[in-house]
């Protein structure tokens, strides 16, 4: 590679060199090329904590709770997730979708439909699975969800 | 006539770069353009996927907002087989919170987020709380094999220190 590049020597007596530009420029193209990285795109779940109750910390809580709960806790052997709606084990997303559903509408009946349904999940639990449950919620247009910690013990099947 | 043909082989000969640099000039434009070398609030991490999100809308730039990064980190936990085989470490101590880049430690992460909500505290007292709340906005992206009661207990320490407007953070899943 040369200078020129730009016609006849005799029209063009200004010969620049453009070598080490091209060369220059090649590596900040491979630079750039190397660093540059799609951004996966991504998106929000809006979840507004219930102003006045954040310093309050736990509530004590009687009688009968209207909500939808969905337990969940880490089988550690299985290294697996495993979600309980009231004594029932949960099997599928399909089955759990489907559950949460009729809970939330049986609550609707009796006039109450800002019913939430609370994810009481062990603190092992992967978020993957917890987010897995808020999506199937916002799939059944059931906009309250609320956390709870602390899954209750495995009853049965 | 033979120092004419001479010249008209050297002439042939010449290689004309210019369409080269122009097209190498606007390919380094547009990675240049493209790379993002701002400070990294947003840490890399493999966010859980969700069909039912909102995507990410323009944030209003008067909006004071913190994200907080929950992921796996070789600082604190090394050499993880478990997190390097893809499977759910739940080691204590393996996970880190971040925030703008920086690793939060446990015992200070309740103060942090005291510090973030008071940063920007709402003028007036809310009627329901009694006190004013913050108008700080908490992102919370946790890596999808991050324990939840990790992201519990950042949910725990905004409530209490009046940070009301919370986000957690997902991936639109791969459109098939």
């Amino acid at each position: 590679m040369a200078g020129a590049a730009m016609g006849d020597d005799g029209e063009n007596p200004v010969n620049i060199n453009i070598t080490p530009l091209v060369d220059i420029i090649f590596c900040l193209c491979v630079f750039f090329m190397v660093s540059f990285k799609f951004k996966q795109l991504e998106g929000k779940f809006d979840s507004w904590l219930p102003k006045g109750k954040g310093s309050v910390g736990s509530v004590q809580i009687e009688g009968i709770l209207d909500e939808v709960r969905v337990a969940m806790y880490w089988d550690e052997v299985n290294q697996r997730t495993i979600r309980q709606l009231g004594t029932r084990r949960i099997q599928s997303d399909e089955e759990l979708a489907e559950l949460i559903r009729e809970g939330h509408d049986a609550w609707v009946k009796m006039n109450k439909p800002d019913t939430p349904v609370t994810i009481d999940a062990e603190a092992r639990v992967p978020w993957n699975d917890v987010i897995a449950v808020m999506n199937l919620c916002k799939k059944n247009r059931i906009d309250k969800i609320e956390f709870a910690l602390g899954a209750p013990p495995p009853t049965g099947q | 006539m033979s120092k004419r043909k001479a010249q008209q082989v050297k002439e042939d000969l010449i290689v004309n770069l210019v369409p080269m640099v122009d097209i190498m000039f606007l390919l380094l434009l547009f990675f240049m353009l493209g790379a993002d070398m701002s400070q990294r609030e947003q840490a890399e991490l493999v966010l859980p996927t969700a069909s039912e999100i909102k995507e990410n809308e323009k944030v209003k730039s008067d909006e004071p907002t913190t994200t907080v990064n929950i992921q796996h980190s070789e600082s604190a936990g090394g050499k993880c087989p478990i997190n390097a085989s893809g499977g759910y470490c739940r080691e204590e101590g393996h996970w880190a919170v971040v925030i703008r880049g920086r690793e939060i430690p446990r015992e200070t992460l309740r103060e942090q987020i005291k510090n973030e909500a008071d940063a920007s505290l709402e003028p007036d007292v809310d009627p329901l709380a009694g006190v004013r709340l913050s108008a700080r906005k908490l992102i919370i992206r946790a890596d999808k094999a991050a324990p939840y009661g990790d992201v519990n207990k950042i949910i725990e320490y905004a409530g209490t220190a009046g940070i009301y407007k919370i986000e957690v953070g997902a991936a639109v899943p791969p459109k098939s």
